[in-house]
């Protein structure tokens, strides 16, 4: 029995908040519940109460905080929003919004000196030297990501709470994360769902219209977007994607379907090349039983719970 | 009336606690007698947790195993369906589901198809059952034991209806997925396990009982939806999705009765037809017998052409 496919959500202005493509649309009241309930699994096979995880202004974060705040209790999380200077002034405001809507205990810890501290700023070497100065946009990007993750799992001590996850189904196919920056975490609650989806379930459970209407951004630097830098719509990938590999449809199966040939070529090898980053590191097999191979046991076994 | 009571217990056990889980189980059964129970179904591996991989071996029991005996006590008048790892003399280890009565264990059934694709890898960590058998029960009819991917072949529904079972008791731990929006309850694997229920209670003119896990382990979330099929294929009972609880619901026996007479399906299965062409398959399969459905120039056992002495190597 098929049900019809619900409605997008309009905004203020009348107009839909976002493009749903009718093959990716989720019921948000199961993913609500299965969500919800994973986040309190992942959270008490541990022994914790609490959840931290960084919110930058963008709607995936934004999103998880809502998810967890639905599942725990505004209470019991903790945001951190880590601007660096050049980040853009919007994006702090729009995680204050999410912050004060939601209620949760929040702090600032602005990462310009630590990144600062290692590439330099102005002509001032930092500790990687003079060759650090004239670090590219992208290294100082994943460093700035990865400081975030340091910042994290510090406050994961201090507030005792675990690591959230806030990294989409898209982005992590595509390698568009951090290998242990922004994808760093303890569990991840919508590591499962395209953007397309994200944006589905942000509309319901009340992140704001301005941070789902707004365009992605890794906010590497000033003006850039997702979109923009990748040349695709992320409707348009999420199908793409969703064809191709939840559908397990072949390459002249989706170019049948309408997808560009060197598109579907180009999203192929993305999603190949960050492969890596999907997986924990291969060990060397060379005892009797090895982790990941012929040790297999859950994360949480009965008894390791913090306590 | 021919009227059972049947408690559906959907509950959440916790990955590896035997001891924690086994409490749940007696108290459940506790309540149980306190309503007049006919019948207690529990989850697959209701006791154990699904995802075990390695810690399978270590909450294994074999089947004199005193904490078994402790629910066996606990089961008293009624019937109940609880389900482990059950672990035989040569260190085998099974996911079983035993049918407990009269204060011993009247049947131990081990499942027999492991699902090892998609998100499964059962076939790692156990062996498979290879005995299916209808067993008479305190209902007062036979009853089906099978065991959550048991009930993906076509077969087992049929022949433990054959072999005696008015009631078919499935015991799963069914893992949620494909959350798309046009889904029946939003869930892919909902809308399937439905249509199959349905399908074979109305097939086999069999009660289905079906038990489903809630909870998480690991990545993965168990929907609950346990339900009762009649033997028209009618809704008689259906829990909700993911909710814990124990459900009550009663079933009436006559309904089998009457289905049979009107619809007498499985009177005219054809057993002796079945299993001449199941023999005539096999061997055919086994390269033993000349393939009806082979491609010119392939060797028997094969339905598409090989090349020549391919197969001795």
């Amino acid at each position: 029995m098929n049900r019809p496919v619900p409605a997008v959500p309009l905004g203020a202005d009348g107009a839909p908040l976002f493009e749903l493509p009718v093959e990716l649309a989720i019921d948000t009241d199961v993913a609500r519940r299965v969500i919800a309930a994973f986040i309190r699994g992942q959270l008490r096979q541990a022994g914790f109460e609490r959840a931290v995880l960084g919110l930058s202004g963008g709607i995936d974060s934004a999103l998880v905080a809502y998810l967890v705040a639905e599942a725990i209790g505004a209470e019991r999380l903790r945001c951190v929003l880590m601007p660096y200077r050049t980040s853009s002034p919007a994006s702090r405001a729009d995680a204050e919004v999410v912050v004060a809507s939601l209620g949760c205990v929040s702090e600032v810890v602005e990462i310009s000196s630590m990144v600062d501290g290692f590439f330099g700023s102005g002509d001032v070497p930092g500790a990687a030297g003079p060759e650090g100065l004239a670090a590219s946009a992208l290294r100082r990007g994943n460093f700035a990501a990865r400081m975030r993750m340091a910042v994290l799992y510090d406050r994961s001590v201090t507030w005792g709470g675990l690591v959230v996850g806030t990294g989409n189904k898209t982005e992590s196919l595509i390698g568009y994360t951090t290998l242990f920056g922004d994808s760093a975490c303890a569990f991840n609650p919508i590591g499962d769902l395209y953007k397309s989806q994200v944006r589905q379930l942000a509309a319901v459970i009340g992140v704001p219209e301005r941070i789902i209407r707004k365009a992605p951004s890794a906010d590497l630097w000033p003006g850039q977007t997702d979109e923009g830098e990748a040349g695709f719509s992320y409707p348009h990938l999420d199908r793409l994607l969703f064809w191709r590999i939840d559908k397990r449809r072949s390459v002249e199966e989706v170019v049948a379907m309408g997808f560009d040939t060197a598109l579907v070529a180009r999203v192929d090898r993305m999603v190949a090349a960050a492969e890596f980053k999907r997986q924990v590191p291969p060990i060397a097999k060379l005892g009797p039983r090895t982790a990941g191979i012929d040790y297999l046991y859950p994360r949480r076994r009965p008894g390791s719970a913090r306590s | 009336m021919e009227t059972r009571r049947i408690i559906l217990a959907q509950l959440g056990p916790h990955l590896g606690a035997l001891e924690e889980n086994l409490a749940r189980h007696v108290e459940v059964l506790g309540e149980a007698r306190d309503t007049g129970a006919d019948l207690v179904v529990f989850p697959e591996l209701g006791l154990t947790g699904y995802q075990l991989q390695d810690l399978a071996g270590e909450v294994a029991m074999r089947l004199d195993d005193p904490r078994l005996a402790r629910l066996v006590a606990a089961t008293g008048d009624l019937s109940a369906v609880v389900s482990f790892v059950e672990e035989s003399a040569d260190h085998r280890l099974f996911i079983a589901a035993a049918l407990l009565e009269d204060g011993e264990i009247r049947q131990v059934h081990r499942k027999l198809h492991l699902p090892t694709y998609g998100l499964f890898d059962e076939r790692r960590f156990f062996a498979s059952g290879d005995v299916l058998r209808a067993i008479p029960s305190r209902l007062g009819v036979g009853l089906g034991i099978a065991i959550c991917e048991d009930f993906w072949h076509l077969s087992v529904a049929q022949m433990l209806a054959l072999d005696g079972a008015q009631v078919l008791v499935n015991v799963s731990s069914s893992p949620g997925r494909d959350l798309a929006a046009t889904n029946e309850g939003g869930l892919g694997t909902a809308t399937s396990w439905r249509t199959l229920m349905r399908a074979y209670a109305q097939l086999t003119t069999s009660f289905v009982v079906f038990v489903n896990r809630v909870g998480v382990d690991e990545s993965i979330s168990f929907w609950g939806g346990s339900e009762v099929i009649g033997p028209a294929g009618d809704t008689v009972f259906s829990a909700p999705l993911y909710d814990e609880g124990v459900f009550i619901c009663e079933v009436n026996l006559a309904d089998v009765r009457r289905e049979r007479i009107a619809l007498p399906l499985l009177r005219d299965e054809r057993l002796e037809l079945q299993h001449r062409e199941l023999g005539r398959i096999i061997a055919e399969r086994a390269g033993l017998a000349p393939d009806s459905m082979v491609e010119e120039g392939a060797e028997g056992g094969l339905d598409v052409t090989g090349q020549p002495g391919r197969g001795a190597t």
